[in-house]
C-alpha cells in the first residue's frame, strides 16, 4: 500500500541474531490535533485529527496492538520490544480517527549465530 | 537608568547552575535518548530526497561550490563561508537557493520547508566532523565575525537584552528553562534542529528570529548580512569548543 | 565604574533569587491553569477515575515495584514529554504481561495509550511521547495474563517557560 504519511521503522540494535530480543522503533509525521485548539490565525476550533489504532505484525501475524488518545505528542515515536524468530518483514498498520489507514515495512535480516 | 532597572529585575529572576531547575542526570538521559528517535529524521530523509532529485546531489553542490566531491562534507563542515560566486558569506540554505537561480528555477524562500530540510540534509553530510569554521580565512569572513561579534554583544530592543544578557554563563536558568551558552551547547553543530514547541524542523536562524522576538527585540531577517554575521559568530563559538556537526539536533 | 557595578549586582541578585523561585513557579502553574482550562470539550473526555474502572472493570489494582516507569522529573516542554514503562515479567505463554495502559491525571481525557502485548514481544516494554498540559502525575496500569492489575505513578513538573 502506498504511504500517505511519512515514517519510519528503526530496528536497534543494527546487528541481531535469533533468539535475540530488539527493540523496534517507530516514528510518524501526523499532527495528532486533539480537537481543543485554536487555529492562531482563524480563531476556529482545529477539529480532532489523531492515530488511534496501530498494529504491529511480524510476517503477517500481530504481535502488537495499540489503542492511542489523541494526548499523545504530535510527530508520535512508539516503541516496544521483539523477540527475532528468523528472517522476515515487520509491517506496522495504522489508522487515524479520521479513517486515514497506512502501512509502513521493515525488512528483519538476522545475522548467522 | 531606567534600562539598567529593567535589566536588572529580569536577571533577578535567572538562576545559576546547581540550583533545584536545572536539569538531573536522569533526565538528561531521558531527552538523549529521545535524541535517537528525532522526528527530524524523517524531514532530513525528505531534504535528502529533495536534495537528489531537484538539486542534482553531491555532484552538484560539489561543482557550484568548486569543490572536490571527496572534499564536500569537510567544506560543509566550515560553513557559513565565503563564497567567491555568490559574492558574499552565506550559510548552506542561501546556497540551496543560488542553486535554484542558477538552475533557472524559482527561489524557495529561506524559511521554507524545503529550504530547512534539505540545508539539513546538507550539513548533515558532514555529521560527526568538526564544527570548522575558520573566520580568518578571508577578509570577508574576517568582517563577519566581527560584524557577529558585535551584534552577539549590543544591547537591542525595550528589556536593553544582549545575546550575550543570556548565553554567556553555562548552565543558566530562566523559570525552570536553560539558557545555553551557545559554546558549550554546539548551538553552530546542532541546528537544524527539531524544536518540540513547534513539532517542526528549523534552521538557527530561524530559532534565533524567535528568540529575539521574545527578548523583546526587532528580529534580523534571514540571510541579511547582520543575521549570516550571527550565525558566523555562534557558530565560532563551537568550533572553539571543539564541537563536533550532529544534525538533526533536538530542542526545547 | 557603573557597568562593572552593574555585573555585580547581576551576581548578587541572582544569588537572592535562589530563594524565590518555589513561590515564583507556583504561581506561573496556577497562571498557566487558568489560562489554559479549555473552553472547548474534546471528544473523548474522560476523568481517570473512569478511565481506569473501564480498564480494571473494578478489579482491585495494586502498586507494584515490579513497573519501573520513567519520566522526567522536570519536563522540558509540556508537548513532548517522554513516558517509558518496564514490566518484570518472564513473557512466557503462561506468564506474560497482557497489557500496558498510559494515563494522565489532570488532561480532559486522562487516557494516552493501551498497549496490547504478546509473548513474542520477549519483553514487556513501551516508550512513547505524551502531551502534558499542566503539572501532574503519569500512571501506568499493567494487566497480567492471570487477570490480576498493578500500577505504578510518577509526578511531572510542567511549567511555562521563561523564554520562548
Amino acid at each position: 500500500m502506498a504511504e500517505k504519511r511519512k515514517s519510519m521503522i528503526k530496528i536497534k540494535p543494527k546487528k541481531y541474531k535469533v533468539g535475540d530480543i530488539v527493540k523496534v522503533d517507530f516514528i510518524v509525521i501526523h499532527p495528532m490535533d486533539t480537537g481543543m485548539a485554536k487555529d492562531k490565525k482563524t480563531g476556529k476550533i482545529i477539529p480532532a485529527h489523531y492515530i488511534n489504532d496501530i498494529t504491529f505484525s511480524f510476517d503477517g501475524k500481530p504481535f502488537t496492538k495499540m489503542k492511542i488518545w489523541e494526548s499523545v505528542s504530535q510527530n508520535p515515536y512508539f516503541s516496544v520490544n521483539m523477540k527475532v524468530t528468523g528472517k522476515g518483514k515487520i509491517t506496522v498498520d495504522y489508522t487515524d480517527n479520521l479513517g486515514e489507514k497506512n502501512s509502513k515495512s521493515k525488512k528483519v535480516k538476522p545475522k548467522k549465530a | 537608568m531606567k534600562k539598567i532597572v529593567l535589566t536588572l529585575a529580569l536577571t533577578g529572576t535567572f538562576v545559576l547552575a546547581g540550583e533545584q531547575y536545572s536539569m538531573s542526570a536522569a533526565d538528561k538521559k531521558m531527552y538523549e535518548e529521545m535524541l535517537e528517535n528525532n522526528p527530524a529524521d524523517i524531514f532530513v530523509s525528505d531534504g535528502e530526497e529533495i536534495f537528489e532529485e531537484e538539486f542534482g546531489g553531491e555532484e552538484s553542490l560539489a561543482k557550484f561550490l568548486d569543490v572536490s566531491e571527496k572534499d564536500l562534507a569537510k567544506y560543509i563542515a566550515g560553513f557559513p563561508r565565503y563564497v567567491k560566486k555568490m559574492g558574499n558569506v552565506v550559510g548552506l540554505d542561501q546556497v540551496l537557493q543560488a542553486m535554484e537561480v542558477e538552475q533557472g528555477k524559482k527561489k524557495d524562500a529561506l524559511d521554507s520547508e524545503k529550504i530547512f530540510n534539505t540545508s539539513a540534509y546538507v550539513k548533515s553530510l558532514a555529521n560527526d566532523l568538526p564544527v570548522s569554521i575558520d573566520v580568518k580565512e578571508n577578509k570577508e569572513i574576517e568582517n563577519s565575525f566581527a560584524l557577529g561579534k558585535k551584534l552577539y554583544n549590543t544591547r537591542r530592543g525595550y528589556r536593553g537584552l544582549s545575546c550575550n544578557s543570556c548565553h554567556s554563563l553555562p548552565g543558566s536558568v530562566l523559570r525552570t528553562q536553560s539558557l545555553p551558552s551557545l559554546g558549550g551547547a554546539n548551538a553552530g553543530g546542532t541546528w537544524p534542529a527539531y524544536r518540540m514547541t513547534l513539532s517542526k524542523l528549523v534552521t538557527l536562524q530561524e530559532r534565533s528570529r524567535g528568540c529575539m522576538k521574545d527578548a523583546g527585540q526587532e528580529p534580523l531577517p534571514l540571510g541579511s548580512k547582520e543575521m549570516v554575521a550571527l550565525e558566523v559568530y555562534i557558530t565560532n563559538l563551537a568550533k572553539e569548543n571543539k564541537k563536533v556537526v550532529t544534525i538533526p539536533g533536538l530542542k526545547r | 565604574m557603573e557597568r562593572r557595578n552593574f555585573i555585580k549586582n547581576i551576581m548578587a541578585v541572582s544569588a537572592v533569587a535562589v530563594t524565590v523561585p518555589n513561590s515564583l513557579l507556583a504561581e506561573e502553574t496556577e497562571k498557566a491553569k487558568v489560562s489554559k482550562a479549555p473552553a472547548v470539550k474534546g471528544p473523548n473526555d474522560m476523568p481517570l477515575a473512569d478511565a481506569i474502572k473501564a480498564i480494571t472493570d473494578g478489579k482491585e489494582v495494586k502498586e507494584s515495584d515490579k513497573i519501573k516507569l520513567t519520566v522526567p522529573e522536570i519536563a522540558e516542554n509540556g508537548a513532548v514529554v517522554p513516558v517509558k514503562v518496564e514490566v518484570e515479567s518472564p513473557m512466557t505463554e503462561e506468564d506474560y504481561v497482557k497489557s500496558i495502559h498510559i494515563l494522565n491525571t489532570k488532561n480532559s481525557n486522562s487516557r494516552c495509550a493501551d498497549i496490547m502485548l504478546t509473548p513474542a514481544n520477549g519483553k514487556a516494554y513501551f516508550s512513547t511521547r505524551v502531551k502534558l498540559a499542566e503539572t501532574q502525575e503519569i500512571v501506568t496500569i499493567v494487566e497480567l495474563s492471570d487477570g490480576t492489575f498493578m500500577k505504578a505513578g510518577k509526578s511531572i513538573k510542567v511549567t511555562i517557560g521563561g523564554c520562548g
